[in-house]
């Protein structure tokens, strides 16, 4: 019959997909192994798989990279999501070694469930801006401007930066009606409402209108106004005895881990 | 048998798991928040107006497509079938740049007219329509092509204008397919989410319809979010019950 060639090919096909699939997801114990001469940090080997804030996608996928660059053996596996999301996801078994947060309340609640080692560090902070569509058409310049500019971006209010603008807006005594707000689930998508798509604003952090450079316009928000967002970054349970989980954090801390972090705009931790 | 078991189960589970969760006393309350009441209404109200709006369109598209011979039909009939199995993500790219505020036709409606789509309950009906009519195309377009064209002939030779035979004759004919094909195209309306949430955004009481709404929900609100799952089950029921006499043969 000359089904039996096609079928064949197929299912080598997907034999080969799902072995590669599942090759690059394996992991390695993790065993620190002396340096040799230079003294410097010994090397770790094994997987670590971080859970990060998605404003953390670009600062984490370079922290990651060199990370990798350093400890050779050493593999990062990254994933990005809102904070809440992502603890819900950590919560319910979600294999992840390491979780930076955008806030304090979601590795609050992590902690208080005993699903983290160890007490969380702060490792950066951030502060939100406005973006709008590049050249500002609508000519925003303040927090009050966008309740009359149209449809602005927000993040979900239950998503660190969508609590981190509602707070913006009160202190600024700013009320966006109701029917104008199309809410995004991560920073990125609601940053993406205005780059890639009609809304006339949004607020995001300054670290997201970095990385979106030409295809938004920046307002500054007054310091008054704004709002210092703390990322706290912890090890978790199911890692506690992962050496490269723990060498990820220190990489992210050390000087190397927070000039990155500087050139992305984030602000040193304290 | 054993692996016919399998697949059974493995479309049943996720529909008991989900009914579990369920927390049934409370079921209206959660569903009457204000959230989920504007979810319901404009689901209701985007779906509806989808589906009217591509029984309008798609009739005539059927038609042509299944009695007009004319080159590349083929192609024509491709490309209408295309947002069948489209992503709806990328459905909603498509439509940003056709009738966002920048794009294609969406340029001249906002120059000329003042009128702009994205962000609106409109711009949330246009999306759910792209994505719903070739249901009904296809549906209406299969039963056009394979209706027995004698009793048109029979009318038509006894002196019957021809717009009344379509009137009278061939539409009540291919009735129940028109009907299936609008109820497959309102079901699908009604669970449109991608190009929804990436061309109407997901603002509340104006574009958030009940599946954008489970979706923020999830975080802040699981029960209400499980609640209004179990409402888009219960009415893909019935949407299956209504057509399970075109499906299988009643049983």
């Amino acid at each position: 019959m000359f089904r039996f060639p096609r079928t064949g090919l197929i299912v080598a096909l997907v034999v080969v997909v799902v072995a590669a699939a599942c090759s690059s997801s394996s992991s390695s114990t993790a065993k620190p192994k002396p340096s040799s001469t230079t003294g410097a940090a010994p090397k770790v080997a094994g997987s670590v798989t971080v859970s990060a804030a998605s404003s953390l996608t670009g600062a984490f996928t370079k922290i990651g990279a060199d990370f990798h660059t350093a400890h050779p053996r050493a593999t990062v596996t990254l994933n990005f999501g809102s904070s809440a999301t992502l603890a819900t996801q950590i919560q319910q078994g979600a294999p992840t070694d390491v979780f930076a947060s955008a806030d304090q309340s979601n590795i609050t609640v992590l902690t208080s469930a005993g699903l983290a080692a160890g007490a969380p560090t702060v490792f950066a902070r951030n502060r939100l801006e406005i973006v709008t569509k590049p050249g500002n058409p609508k000519h925003v310049t303040t927090l009050a401007d966008l309740a009359q500019v149209g449809t602005v971006s927000l993040c979900a209010e239950t998503v660190p930066c969508g609590k981190y603008a509602a707070q913006a807006l009160t202190t600024a005594g700013v009320t966006i009606p109701v029917g104008s707000i199309t809410r995004g689930q991560d920073a990125k998508a609601t940053l993406a409402a205005v780059a890639a798509g009609d809304a006339a604003a949004a607020i995001v952090y300054v670290t997201d209108a970095k990385s979106a450079a030409a295809t938004v316009a920046s307002v500054v928000i007054p310091d008054a106004q704004n709002v210092v967002a703390s990322y706290p970054i912890v090890v978790l349970k199911a890692a506690a005895g992962s050496a490269a989980a723990r060498a990820f954090v220190a990489y992210v801390r050390s000087a190397a881990g927070q000039a990155t972090l500087r050139s992305f705009g984030f602000l040193p931790p304290a | 048998m054993a692996v016919a078991a399998v697949g059974f189960a493995f479309v049943v589970l996720p529909l008991v798991g989900l009914l579990r969760q369920v927390a049934w006393s409370q079921l209206g309350a959660d569903l009457t928040t204000p959230q989920a009441r504007d979810a319901l209404r404009l689901s209701l109200v985007c779906s509806v107006s989808a589906t009217v709006l591509a029984v309008v369109l798609g009739l005539p598209l059927a038609w042509v497509l299944a009695r007009v011979e004319f080159p590349g039909r083929r192609v024509a009939r491709a490309l209408v079938l295309l947002p069948m199995v489209l992503p709806p993500v990328v459905a909603g790219v498509g439509l940003f740049y056709a009738f966002g505020r920048d794009g294609l036709v969406g340029e001249y409606l906002y120059r000329w007219f003042g009128v702009q789509l994205t962000f609106s309950t409109a711009g949330a009906i246009l999306a759910e329509t792209f994505v719903a009519l070739p249901f009904f195309v296809i549906t209406a377009e299969a039963a056009l092509r394979n209706l027995d064209r004698r009793y048109e002939d029979a009318a038509l030779t006894l002196g019957t204008p021809r717009r009344t035979v379509v009137r009278r004759v061939t539409l009540p004919l291919v009735r129940p397919a028109l009907v299936a094909g609008a109820a497959l195209a309102w079901a699908r309306a009604l669970g449109e989410f991608g190009a929804t949430i990436t061309f109407a955004g997901n603002i509340q009481g104006r574009t958030q319809t009940v599946p954008l709404a489970v979706y923020l929900l999830l975080e802040s609100r699981p029960q209400v979010a499980i609640g209004l799952s179990v409402v888009l089950v219960a009415v893909s029921v019935a949407v299956l019950a209504l057509l399970r006499d075109r499906w299988w043969g009643g049983s």
